[in-house]
């Protein structure tokens, strides 16, 4: 390898002469380097058309828990805002807040099969739900009103459920059965008798 | 991004699209999708409360047959209540159930006469301390019932079965 005279020599030995002679080889004049952005254009059409059909709304009702995994099923039903019951692997949760340890859960010999700390909160939450939908005048809860309304007459529309005793169980896949009767059970005690088990499309 | 016009002369020109504007509008539609993006699509299996759907109705003469399907450690005994039809059961093998014997016996009593028209079924799950049963075992017979045509799915405790395999 030839040893040089030490001297700045940044980019010296990139070529650049090519360019910089021009296509016509004309050194006189600065040359236009044209980039291609079709590919370019091309896949960030692909991508925002891919986005736009995967987009979905469903997923923000839940939130991503720690030691929580849904169970698979083939049913295609969206979600629909309701309170949530949240079982992980370690507690029992309504709404974000902590109503009791799984453990403590399956100490309790009660022979009803009731949570009572669940029982008041969605007692309490109920009666609200039911307040704020005669009261309102919104849109929204006017088209809850006519779906408890056509509920009461035996006319089921699963697009929209009537959001009166309606609530979401998202319970890791692995909880023992006796929990989920349990929450069950107490939701029934509670006039929540629609229950909307929260399962991830296979 | 250039392109040529013929003016129909001799001579055709040159023309340079602007499409900073148009890349700029993908680049931020493209970065909010990415973030916005739901990646694991959320369902829902929807249960029936036991007796809500006859509460209008009056008293039938005679007990109707019902399907009670019952989820054990071990086993899933599939039987119907008030009806001569033999219980099915379906056994657990290398650590799962065998949910094709359940599905078939599911079939097969859709395609009763008893049942034409009805919807409604029963699940419940006996789990103990020492051999439980998991969730998602449920949720597969809830999820097998809907497919099979009984979406009217009533999740009940073991005890309060219409019908309970006998020893």
């Amino acid at each position: 390898m030839p040893v040089h005279k030490a001297g700045p020599r940044l980019y010296r030995s990139v070529p650049f002469k090519h360019l910089a002679k021009g296509g016509a080889g004309s050194t006189s004049r600065s040359s236009n380097i044209a980039l291609n952005l079709t590919p370019f254009v091309d896949m960030m059409t692909i991508l925002v058309t891919f986005l736009l059909i995967v987009f979905s709304t469903s997923g923000e009702l839940l939130k991503a828990q720690k030691g929580l995994e849904l169970p698979k099923a083939d049913r295609k039903e969206q979600l629909q805002d309701a309170p949530i019951i949240t079982v992980t692997k370690s507690d029992l949760s309504f709404q974000g807040f902590q109503v009791a340890t799984i453990e403590s859960l399956l100490k309790d010999e009660n022979p009803q099969m009731k949570i009572e700390a669940l029982f008041l909160k969605l007692d309490a939450h109920g009666k609200k739900t039911k307040e704020n939908i005669a009261l309102s005048s919104k849109a929204t809860d006017k088209r809850a009103k006519k779906a408890c309304d056509d509920a009461k007459a035996g006319i089921t529309n699963n697009a929209f459920l009537c959001p009166e005793g309606l609530v979401i169980l998202q319970a890791d896949e692995e909880t023992d059965a006796r929990i989920i009767t349990m929450i069950v059970t107490t939701a029934k005690y509670a006039n929540f008798e629609n229950v909307l088990f929260a399962v991830k499309k296979k | 991004m250039g392109a040529a016009i013929d003016t129909g002369d001799k001579k055709s020109f040159n023309v340079e699209l602007n499409i900073v504007p148009f890349i700029d509008l993908m680049s931020c539609l493209t970065a909010f999708l990415l973030v916005t993006a739901v990646w694991s699509e959320i369902a829902r299996i929807t249960i029936q409360p036991k007796g809500k759907s006859r509460s209008n109705e009056p008293p039938p003469d005679e007990i109707p047959a019902k399907i009670s399907v019952l989820i054990q450690p071990d086993m899933i005994y599939v039987g119907v209540s008030s009806a001569p039809i033999d219980p099915v059961i379906a056994k657990k093998e290398n650590g799962e159930y065998t949910w094709s014997t359940v599905e078939s016996a599911l079939t097969a009593l859709r395609k009763e006469p008893i049942f034409d028209g009805r919807k409604d079924i029963e699940i419940a799950a006996e789990s103990t301390t020492q051999a439980k049963v998991a969730y998602k075992d449920i949720i597969h017979a809830m999820d097998l019932a809907a497919k099979t045509g009984f979406d009217g799915v009533g999740l009940s405790e073991p005890s309060s079965l219409s019908w309970r395999p006998s020893l």
